[in-house]
């Protein structure tokens, strides 16, 4: 249900950042195995689905950051991937002419397929797209009917709640190299100015990916990849219906994951690996998170990768959980 | 089966390297960064000259008056012996030295040494940066260097103004002689029956014979090296004090250097050639060894910082695939046309996975890496034979580039990094190289250590292990032409020369003639030419001269390598090392390390002169002349364990500056970002006023 704008609290406020980076997280296993699956890795798909995903990791480092501005250092709880349930968005409260041609689509993890591929573009659809809306903070996050409202209603409750600001606690960057014309990654002051800064990262996550809002869909320079993108400038959406798009004249020849009672004793051991390594990686982001520096963080998160490849190599979908 | 006894020179091609000073240590025995055994230290550092195998220290860098000392290229006699067949690796071989006896009863009374150095990089083809070897397909040559010079490749009139040919010469070891390959000593050569013969009518060829005057920045070339032995015989070859000379224009004006690899005009004291020994018995008999190639060139800057493809991996690889080097590991199926990688063959993991972990941590002494890299690299390096490969960073190889895919313009997050072979956007590891890790990653290797090679298989290994690999655009010691199967000995199994053994065009030194030059433009690839190389048939595809290239290899973006499109997956102004572990880039200065605090990276090249407008010009000496001018003042990487200060001991885990003449302590240079940095972004076109 719809409360009023003078009812945020900073419980309210830490609760929809704290979803902010439950969502941000979901989606990097979720764009990752469909990524490894893909046997070319020259091929567009895998290489738009590499710049999506790098700039999702991006996404949990702001939406941590802006949380540990308000004094949350966020959990980073298994995501789940069930059915056609993707955290915190309800789909049914889009414009059901927007959201018509990504479906079917699944939330389960798999090979890139048409399915997934329209999960994906749902999950990134702009809000030019999905109809014009009031800013509505909802009592549950889950009624957010799009990221880019979710977004909306954060961006105003976190200005309500400016004065809450510390700049400068618990700040993590490992991207400002990839964005050199980005004037700061980090939240560095409280209060009124610290805000301007949280600001900005909410545009950088709306701007490149879920719920834009802007009509022009050229994601601004200052937020665009200047390292290891060949398209900088399209944003989530756009890349994914790029890969849509080529899907319907030829499907990327993909890894297929066999039935469970398939697997063999080395199929279970990487299974099992993946998921352990996957656990190692939600404890080790949460002491980063909570300013520690988890000298094992960037072993382990790319021993994931090379985990979930592992599986698709053996015809093992990858677990997560 | 009767065994014969066949003498072979190891290893069979060294390298010398350049200094201003007339003193000199010895080539390395070990392999750069690899553990050895009862020491700290890693692989690849020099050794003192006058001793077995002390390592250098960073004092010994320089002589009292600051001058780089040159590095001499050891060579070293071994006896086999050998079956009609010959296998790799053998794990045998003896050393021979001055009063070795063998096994027949004969002792060794003298060692003849021979050798002949030239320079045809001004008499030779462009180097063709984009090509590569490709640029020799189809019949083809590429345009020829200094094409104002009146004649074709092989005319007397081009090869007597452009090439440098100082002649053979030969020196007795048991008479402790030594002979200079320079423009006004006399040739000599060893006849038959191990004597030395003068040979005063041999067409010694130097620029200044062809040119009134010459423009010197770093002093007249006049030599290309000396020869001499050590107290057990062994041959020393050094090299010159590596300095170029340029022609004057008609203006009287010195020709201007416009680029980094084909400058018109000028000429650098890099040379190659063939170097033999024959063995003089007791008995007043004599024997031939199976000879080996010298290369003089660049200074090894990173001696330790091992490449992740070295010159060794990419020989070992065409040997493996092309010359039949191991059957056990590549060899035809029954019934099938192709030959191809043996599927239950176990690689060492000390021997042939573990070098390139240690080199992929080994590139943070030399370039600047992001924090998450040096973690990554970390981990790689970590990774130990006992480790499950399913649970380490390198599961499923997924960060590798396969050598076997079309992968060569991916970058992030595809390793190795750095930029590829000629038309590629990064480089691959080799094929076996790739073959072996994925053996590693199915669980089918040995653990343990290996021992496989011989004293002279060793030292083979370990002198192109030193070597810059994968790039050869140009390369730094040698380029392409070093995996191409037709400079080799081919029959290498039956004729008992072992394999990795150039094989030396037959010179008679007969019917010499002072007007007419002897050696000819010489071998190119892809010309079915196999009937051996001349001297300087390697260091010609070089650039010239050899600073240019070394200077501004340091950092560019992608499309040098592919026409001047971007063809990588990323942007087209991100910046990449071009010979990171062999042309350091950014570096640690040890007397800025503090209680083994590593302080902020500096680039190797720094101070007056080089800051850049451009982050693609960094880490550059501006103006090419002054890398003419300046090379020996750039400083080398070493190990802490070596680096000498009566203040504080260094960690053996850092690899640190010493020896710099760049910038002193203190001084102002220019900041060191972060990867990935960029290039300035392409000026926009100008359009045309009347459209």
């Amino acid at each position: 249900m719809n409360v009023k704008h003078k009812d945020w609290t900073i419980k309210h406020l830490k609760d929809h950042l704290q979803a902010a980076v439950d969502l941000e997280f979901w989606t990097i296993p979720f764009y990752m195995s469909a990524m490894y699956s893909v046997k070319d890795r020259s091929s567009q798909a895998y290489q738009m689905l590499r710049t999506v995903v790098n700039q999702e990791m991006l996404h949990l480092q702001c939406a941590a950051n802006i949380a540990n501005a308000y004094g949350l250092s966020p959990t980073m709880k298994a995501p789940v991937y069930q059915g056609t349930t993707i955290p915190h968005l309800d789909f049914s409260l889009d414009n059901p002419k927007a959201i018509a041609p990504y479906k079917p689509y699944t939330a389960e993890i798999g090979a890139l397929d048409l399915k997934h591929i329209n999960a994906m573009c749902l999950i990134e659809i702009p809000e030019y797209l999905d109809g014009e809306k009031n800013i509505q903070l909802q009592s549950k996050i889950e009624e957010y009917g799009s990221i880019g409202a979710f977004y909306q209603a954060l961006r105003f409750g976190a200005y309500l709640l400016r004065d809450s600001i510390q700049g400068g606690v618990r700040q993590v960057d490992y991207f400002s190299a990839f964005y050199r014309n980005m004037p700061n990654m980090t939240i560095t002051e409280s209060g009124e100015n610290g805000f301007d800064q949280i600001g900005l990262l909410i545009d950088l996550i709306t701007d490149q990916g879920e719920g834009q809002t802007k009509k022009d869909p050229t994601i601004p320079s200052a937020f665009q990849n200047t390292a290891d993108d060949t398209e900088p400038h399209d944003d989530h959406f756009a890349k994914f219906n790029q890969i849509k798009n080529n899907m319907g004249h030829q499907l990327p020849d993909v890894y297929i994951g066999k039935a469970h009672g398939d697997y063999t004793d080395t199929d279970k051991q990487l299974e099992v690996i993946l998921i352990q390594q996957f656990s190692e990686l939600r404890n080790l982001l949460e002491q980063l998170f909570k300013g520690d520096n988890p000298e094992k963080f960037f072993s382990i998160m790319a021993s994931v990768g090379g985990a979930i490849s592992n599986c698709w190599h053996h015809g093992v979908t990858p677990r997560y959980s | 089966m009767k065994k014969r006894t066949v003498f072979r020179v190891h290893p069979t091609i060294n390298f010398a390297r350049f200094g201003t000073s007339e003193d000199y240590i010895l080539s390395p025995d070990t392999s750069a960064g690899l553990p050895q055994d009862g020491t700290d230290i890693t692989g690849g550092l020099p050794i003192k000259k006058g001793t077995e195998s002390e390592t250098i220290t960073s004092q010994d860098l320089r002589d009292q008056d600051g001058n780089l000392k040159k590095q001499a290229a050891r060579f070293r006699l071994y006896a086999y012996e050998v079956d009609k067949l010959d296998t790799y690796p053998s794990g045998n071989g003896t050393e021979v030295t001055i009063a070795t006896q063998l096994p027949d009863g004969r002792t060794v009374t003298d060692l003849i040494w021979s050798s002949h150095l030239a320079n045809k990089k001004a008499a030779a083809y462009n180097v063709v940066n984009n090509k590569g070897i490709e640029a020799y397909a189809n019949n083809q040559v590429p345009q020829m260097r200094n094409p104002e010079v009146h004649g074709s490749i092989d005319s007397a009139n081009r090869l007597n103004r452009l090439m440098i040919d100082a002649g053979p010469r030969a020196i007795s070891a048991k008479n402790k002689e030594k002979a200079s390959f320079d423009r006004c000593s006399t040739a000599s050569w060893v006849r038959k029956n191990g004597k030395i013969e003068t040979l005063p009518d041999y067409p010694i060829r130097f620029p200044i014979d062809t040119n009134d005057e010459l423009f010197e920045p770093s002093g007249p070339l006049e030599t290309l090296g000396d020869i001499l032995t050590d107290e057990k015989g062994r041959l020393l070859v050094l090299p010159s004090m590596g300095n170029a000379v340029g022609q004057y224009d008609e203006y009287g004006v010195p020709i201007q250097m416009t680029g980094d690899l084909n400058n018109v005009g000028w000429f650098d004291s890099a040379a190659d050639g063939p170097v033999n020994v024959t063995i003089v018995f007791n008995d007043g008999s004599t024997e031939e060894a199976f000879g080996a190639w010298v290369v003089c060139g660049d200074p090894a800057y990173a001696p330790q910082i091992r490449n992740v493809v070295s010159v060794w991996d990419d020989v070992y690889d065409m040997f493996v695939r092309d010359l039949n080097l191991q059957p056990e590991l590549y060899n035809k199926v029954e019934g099938e046309k192709d030959f191809v990688f043996n599927p239950d063959y176990k690689p060492n993991f000390v021997q042939d996975i573990q070098p390139v972990f240690i080199a992929c941590n080994l590139q943070r002494w030399t370039a600047n890496l992001p924090p998450l890299a040096l973690r990554g690299h970390t981990a790689v390096e970590s990774i130990s034979e006992d480790d499950n490969p399913d649970q380490t960073i390198m599961a499923a190889l997924n960060f590798i580039r396969n050598p076997n895919k079309d992968e060569t313009n991916i970058g992030m997050p595809l390793m190795p990094l750095s930029l590829g072979a000629a038309g590629t956007s990064f480089m691959t590891v080799t094929k076996t190289q790739y073959f072996f890790l994925e053996q590693w990653s199915k669980k089918k290797f040995e653990t343990g250590k290996a021992n496989r090679l011989g004293p002279g298989e060793f030292l083979d290994m370990s002198a192109l292990a030193n070597c810059l690999g994968g790039r050869y655009v140009p390369g730094i010691e040698v380029s392409y032409t070093i995996m191409d199967k037709d400079i080799y000995i081919q029959d290498w199994k039956t004729s008992g020369t072992g394999p990795f053994r150039i094989k030396q065009y037959p010179l008679t030194y007969e019917n010499l003639d002072k007007e007419t030059p002897y050696l000819s433009s010489g071998w190119i690839p892809l010309h079915n030419m196999t009937n051996g190389l001349e001297p300087g048939d390697v260091s010609k595809f070089m650039a010239i001269p050899w600073q240019t290239d070394y200077n501004s290899c340091s950092i560019h973006a992608t499309a040098i390598n592919t026409d001047g499109v971007n063809e990588s997956n990323g942007a087209e102004t991100t910046l990449y090392w071009s010979w990171p572990s062999q042309r350091p880039d950014a570096v640690y200065v040890a007397e800025e390390v503090v209680n083994n605090v590593l302080p902020k990276q500096k680039w190797s090249i720094r101070g007056p002169g080089t800051y850049a407008v451009n982050p693609a010009s960094a880490a550059t000496f501006q103006d090419p002349l002054q890398s003419v001018k300046d090379w020996h003042k750039i400083g080398i990487i070493v190990q802490g364990t070596n680096v000498d200060n009566d203040e504080q001991k260094y960690s053996p885990s850092l690899y640190l500056e010493v020896q710099s003449q760049l910038t002193n302590p203190g001084d102002t240079t220019d900041p060191v970002p972060s990867w990935p940095f960029n290039a300035n972004p392409p000026k926009p076109k100008k359009g045309c006023p009347y459209h």
